[in-house]
Parts: structure tokens; C-alpha cells; sequence
């Protein structure tokens, strides 16, 4: 008799820790969209390692990625869009703070060696937005995303400042649509022209987004892309005669696409990868391969990733400074793939960099 | 034999208490009752189709909504139309203009975004069903905060964003103690992975694009197939966490039923497989402002040709 009381009381706390498995083995079942979280890039270690230094972002934190590790820079904040001075020498990224942006100049450790804007107010109309800072080929200028004037919505314009400079002496590149979101993502050539990307909303209300080149300040625009193809976040090769870009054709996945590139108008592009979310592509230092963004798994995270390119003739673009709908139709041609489909190779694992922040690689 | 029975207790009281916010939430939140009450307007009809049978195809309304307090009863800021085929897997769905002019079922001509305030779910069903001529089986209803638990709890979704949404007049109403007041938000183009906080920046936002009111109605439609396509890796073991998520930020008068053939539909999901309709000026409908609408800014609808859509793709 007292042993089976005994033998009660003993299994009592067995049931208990039965049922609290039960719990929390139940706990474990949970799917990997629920459960996992992704690290700071710090804490993982690149599958593949790159050639030369890369800047990537992620949660507003800027990291370098240099002989397969990641060091974190910069101060706190909500940084992005990092660009390298054409001497590799500085940085310029954007810092959002409560309702607008700035541009700031650091140097490769992250040290904040100047405030390039002052974006804020107290007043919320007075705010602005500055992004997708890039730095001209000569040095001089810095060319970004603004939403100056705003008498007709809230749209991004194409500004050049001084990069020694104050913003005052800011002016004013290109005239957006209005209520589209205006352009962004600005390449300033070494011809003294411009390529960005412009965003437009035809009668049939679709949206869409077209690489344009522009030879100066405030003249008349040039599509490379025609709007069917949903062409944006192009990347000129280090040589300046291919670009990347990312084409979504109307639809929820892209292509990350290569085109030669004569200065002022595209030739046929090539298709790398297709049906994915691509985004951000970047040019290895030697021009032969590319970085680019892409979720992977079911979390749906951005890693980077890592494509050799195929070593396929290229043909310069045969249209030389044609008129505008002439190039945009033939870059919407794109020609079959001669060589095999190129493989790409995941870099990073379980990390979440920011897709609209393109990498920087030298 | 008595040590395995209390073995087996054990462990059900340990999976019942693992399950129990889902049943507590399955009590409170799932199968509302909703009364449609008989027409009012005039020239409506009420739909009498019978509710549909298991396995067939049924159609949801589903209504967003701010529930912050600001104003006593929530104006819809979302309503979608979806019709789901549980054999085909197929699912439509139809974006309603907010500001669409329409006679509601409580009486009177109004905004279709109040039928919800003055009526609740009850009445957003009757208007729609009597203005579209479409039968309505259940409604789902969800808070914004809802919205942004939801999406958080699921890690996020991945968009592609067609261009920049850009908007000074965003209202800065959650979490905030001046539910009036507005912010900035900058949503950039791109494909990348919004949190709920940016997804619904992106939903919401609607004084910069030259489309408003219907470019965000396809903004919301692409945010919840993201949403959809994320929710097709759910387990059950995940329930407790997305329940708690939705606590307090979501209704339906859908039994577990019919959210299991929902989710049914979720895990066979397929882009293919889903028809978008948004009601766009000027085919579907066109601007209008003056006496007749109160001196509002209002959608004015083309009843030929929005009926025509609906009983194609409402039958």
C-alpha cells in the first residue's frame, strides 16, 4: 500500500513532464516561416568568398564584406543606398531619420565625415526624401533621388550637387511624371549624360518602369527600354559597356538581364536568370560576373548571390544615337541565350540584406 | 494500463493547452453570426441563393479596417470580393472603391465604405450584395494592426514593387496618442521583403499615385497573395501564434470548415490560378463631385458594366 503511494506520488511529476513535452514539442513543429528570424550578417559566415570588398545593408546597419567576413560600420541609424567615390576612398549613403532623408559622407570604416542635406523640418511638408546616391565618374558631382519641387504630388527628381559642395547648390536634372513615384536609381556617365530610371502610368493604369538616357541637364530624355519590358535598377560594368538590369514584364518576377551599351543607346539584351525576384544587380570589379539580391526558402529573406558570367560575343549595340522609340523597340528584342544558362551561387544563408540597397564591390 | 492512460492525459493536456488560444479564438472569432437584413433600397434586389454547400465555391467579403477609436464605427478602408473554387482552386478577386456611390441597405446613398460604420458587417454584406448582385457567404474582417501582426508573425512577405510610394499625408494613427495626425512614408520600387508595418504603408497609402483609390485596391491584392503564398507553409502547430497575432484584429463568420478549405486552397497555390479585377475609371467607373453626393469626392459606378463583370465572375 505505501509503495503504490509512493509510486503515485512519483509518477505525478512524470505526467507533468509528459504534458509540458508534449507542449513544447508541439512548439517545435511550428514551420520555418513562423520560427526562424534572420541573423545579423556578423554572425554568419559566407558560403562563397568574393574577390575584392563589398558594402551591403541590412535593418538600416551598413556591413562590409571583405575576405569572407562581415564587419559592421557606420553609427546606429537607418542607413542605406551606400556608393563608393569613383577613388574608392569614401561612401556616400542615405540616413532616414523620422520623416525625410540625408545624404551622408563617410569613409570605408564608416566614420561620418559629413552631412551632405538637411532634409528635416518640423513641419511635415517641409521634409524631403533623398536617395539612391551615386557618385559621378570624375568625382565632382553626386547624383540623387529628390522630391523637389512638390506642387504636383510627391515625386522623385534627378538632382546633381556638388559632392565638396552645399546643397544649395543643388539643381535639378530631370522632370518626373507627376503622382508616379517620379525617377530614381541615376548612373552619371563619363560623356557628362545621365541613366535612370523613370516610372510612368499609361491609360490602361499599369505602371511601369523604363531606363532612360539623358545627355544633360534638364534636355529632353530618351527611353533604352520600352515600357512593356519593366526595366529598372540598372548597373553599368566597370568598362561602361554592358549594363544589368532587372525586367519584370508586367509581372510579379523578373529577369536579370544584360544589354551592351554604346554610351547612348542599348543593344539586345540578354537574359541570365528569369522567374524570380531579382533585384539590385551588381558588377564584380573585373566586369565578369554579377552580385545580385533573391530570396531563398520559404522565409523569403534576401541573400546575396553570385553569377558568373558566360563568356558569349556580346554585339555592340548597331543603333547609334537613334531616335527614342527605335532603341526602346530593340531592347525590348531579346535574343535567345547562345550559351548554356549560367548557374548562380548563393553567398550568404540565413541573413536578410536589403534589396534596395545595391551592393557595392571593388 | 493505468500508467499509459495517464500517460495519454497527460499528453492531451498538454496539446489542449497548447491548442487553447486557438480554441478560445475559434469561439470568440470565427463563425459570427451576421444578419442580412431585408432590402431597403430601392431598385436593389436581395440575393436569395442559398448558402453554398460544402465543397462548392463560395464567396468571401473581405473588410479592412482602422480600429484605433478615431471614429466610433470604422469606415471599410478595404473591401475585396473573393470567390473561391475548392475543386479548381481557382480564386477571383474584386476590389471595391471605397468612395463608390451606392444606396445602402440601412437607407440612403453613401460611400460604400460606411455601410460597415453604420452597420456592420451585416449591412457591408447587404450593400454589396444588393448594389452587385452577388451572393455573399461569409465575411472575414481585419484590423490594421491585425494586419501588421499578421504579417510580422509570418516573417514577412516578399513583393515586388512597381514603383516608388511616396505619400506626406499617411495617417500616423497607430500607436500614436494624436490619432489625426499624418507622416511621411517612402515605400522604394523594387523586389524586396516588407515587415507589416512597411507592407501596410504600402497598402494604405493612397494621396501620390495618379490612380488612388485603385492603385492602392491592386496594392492590396498583390500584399494579400503574398500573404496567401506565405500562409501556404502554415502548419497547424503554427496556429497558436497567428491567432495571437489576429487577437482582438479579426472576425469572420466562417466556421473551421470552411477556414480549413480555405487553407486547402493556400497549399495549392498558384498564381495561375487567381483572377484580379479592380474597378478602374473610366470602363467601371468614373469620378463625380457635387449636391447629388453631398459635395464629397465620390466613385460614381457604371452599374452595366461592373454587372456584367460580376456575373461572370460571381455567378
Amino acid at each position: 500500500m505505501i509503495l503504490r503511494r509512493i509510486a503515485t506520488v512519483l509518477f505525478v511529476p512524470v505526467m507533468l513532464a509528459f504534458g509540458s513535452g508534449v507542449y513544447l514539442y508541439l512548439g517545435t513543429l511550428k514551420s520555418k516561416v513562423v520560427q526562424e528570424r534572420p541573423q545579423k550578417p556578423t554572425a554568419t559566415k559566407p558560403k562563397l568568398q568574393l574577390p575584392g570588398t563589398m558594402f551591403v545593408v541590412q535593418e538600416g546597419r551598413l556591413f562590409k564584406l571583405n575576405a569572407g567576413n562581415f564587419i559592421e560600420i557606420g553609427p546606429p541609424g537607418d542607413w542605406s543606398q551606400p556608393t563608393l567615390t569613383p577613388d574608392h576612398t569614401k561612401l556616400v549613403a542615405v540616413l532616414r531619420a523620422g520623416y525625410a532623408s540625408d545624404l551622408y559622407l563617410l569613409d570605408l570604416d564608416g566614420h561620418v565625415l559629413k552631412r551632405m542635406t538637411k532634409n528635416d523640418s518640423k513641419y511635415v511638408e517641409y521634409n524631403h526624401w533623398a536617395f539612391y546616391p551615386h557618385v559621378s565618374p570624375d568625382g565632382a558631382n553626386v547624383l540623387y533621388g529628390f522630391d523637389s519641387p512638390k506642387q504636383n504630388g510627391v515625386d522623385l527628381a534627378i538632382w546633381s550637387m556638388p559632392l565638396n559642395g552645399a546643397q544649395y547648390q543643388a539643381r535639378r536634372w530631370t522632370d518626373p511624371y507627376y503622382y508616379t513615384g517620379g525617377d530614381v536609381s541615376p548612373i552619371p556617365l563619363a560623356s557628362g549624360g545621365l541613366l535612370f530610371v523613370r516610372h510612368s502610368i499609361d491609360p490602361s493604369t499599369a505602371v511601369h518602369s523604363q531606363i532612360y538616357y539623358q545627355s544633360r541637364a534638364l534636355a529632353l530624355a530618351k527611353p533604352l527600354t520600352a515600357a512593356a519590358d519593366d526595366c529598372s535598377q540598372a548597373a553599368l560594368s566597370p568598362d561602361g559597356t554592358q549594363l544589368a538590369m532587372v525586367c519584370s514584364h508586367g509581372k510579379q518576377s523578373a529577369a536579370l538581364e544584360i544589354a551592351p551599351f554604346n554610351g547612348t543607346a542599348l543593344g539586345p539584351a540578354r537574359v541570365l536568370l528569369d522567374g524570380g525576384l531579382y533585384a539590385s544587380p551588381a558588377w564584380s570589379p573585373d566586369g565578369k560576373a554579377l552580385a545580385y539580391f533573391a530570396p531563398q526558402g520559404l522565409t523569403g529573406h534576401f541573400q546575396l548571390w553570385y553569377l558568373a558570367l558566360p563568356v558569349a560575343p556580346t554585339p555592340s549595340p548597331s543603333i547609334s544615337a537613334s531616335s527614342a522609340s527605335t532603341s526602346a523597340k530593340a531592347s525590348s528584342t531579346v535574343a535567345p541565350t547562345p550559351t548554356p544558362a549560367p548557374t548562380p551561387v548563393q553567398v550568404t544563408e540565413g541573413v536578410d540584406l536589403s534589396a534596395t540597397s545595391p551592393p557595392v564591390w571593388y | 494500463m493505468l500508467t499509459l492512460f495517464c500517460l495519454l492525459l497527460s499528453g492531451t493536456a498538454g496539446a489542449a493547452a497548447y491548442f487553447f488560444p486557438v480554441v478560445v479564438a475559434g469561439v470568440g472569432q470565427t463563425s459570427q453570426t451576421v444578419v442580412v437584413p431585408p432590402s431597403r433600397s430601392p431598385g436593389a434586389s436581395a440575393t436569395p441563393t442559398p448558402a453554398a454547400a460544402p465543397g462548392a465555391p463560395f464567396t468571401v467579403l473581405l473588410l479592412g479596417s482602422d480600429d484605433d477609436g478615431k471614429n466610433k464605427s470604422p469606415l471599410t478602408q478595404s473591401m475585396i470580393l473573393v470567390r473561391v473554387e475548392p475543386t479548381t482552386k481557382h480564386v477571383t478577386m474584386l476590389s471595391i472603391p471605397r468612395d463608390l456611390w451606392v444606396p445602402l441597405s440601412v437607407g440612403g446613398s453613401a460611400k460604400i465604405d460606411a455601410a460597415y460604420a453604420y452597420g456592420g458587417p451585416a449591412a457591408a454584406i447587404a450593400t454589396v450584395e444588393r448594389n452587385f448582385h452577388v451572393h455573399i457567404d461569409e465575411y472575414a474582417w481585419v484590423g490594421l494592426k491585425g494586419l501588421i501582426k499578421l504579417i510580422d508573425r509570418l516573417g514577412g512577405v516578399d513583393l515586388l514593387v512597381t514603383n516608388p510610394v511616396l505619400d506626406d499625408e499617411y495617417p500616423d494613427d497607430i500607436d500614436s496618442a494624436f490619432l489625426y495626425g499624418y507622416r511621411r512614408v517612402a515605400v522604394l520600387p523594387g523586389a524586396q521583403h516588407l515587415d507589416g508595418s512597411s507592407a501596410l504603408q504600402y497598402v494604405r497609402s493612397r494621396h501620390n499615385d495618379i490612380n488612388g483609390d485603385f492603385g492602392r485596391s491592386a496594392r492590396q491584392q498583390q500584399v494579400l497573395l503574398a500573404i496567401k503564398a506565405k500562409a501556404s507553409t502554415l502548419n497547424a502547430a503554427d496556429l497558436p501564434d497567428i491567432v495571437d497575432a489576429l487577437k482582438g484584429n479579426f472576425k469572420t463568420s466562417m466556421g473551421l470548415d470552411r477556414v480549413r478549405t480555405l487553407l486547402s486552397v493556400a497549399n495549392a497555390f498558384d498564381i495561375a490560378n487567381v483572377k484580379q479585377i479592380v474597378l478602374y475609371v473610366p470602363l467601371y467607373t468614373s469620378y463625380g463631385r457635387g449636391p447629388e453626393y453631398g459635395n464629397q469626392s465620390v466613385i460614381v459606378p457604371h452599374w452595366q458594366e461592373i454587372l456584367a463583370v460580376t456575373r461572370a465572375n460571381f455567378p
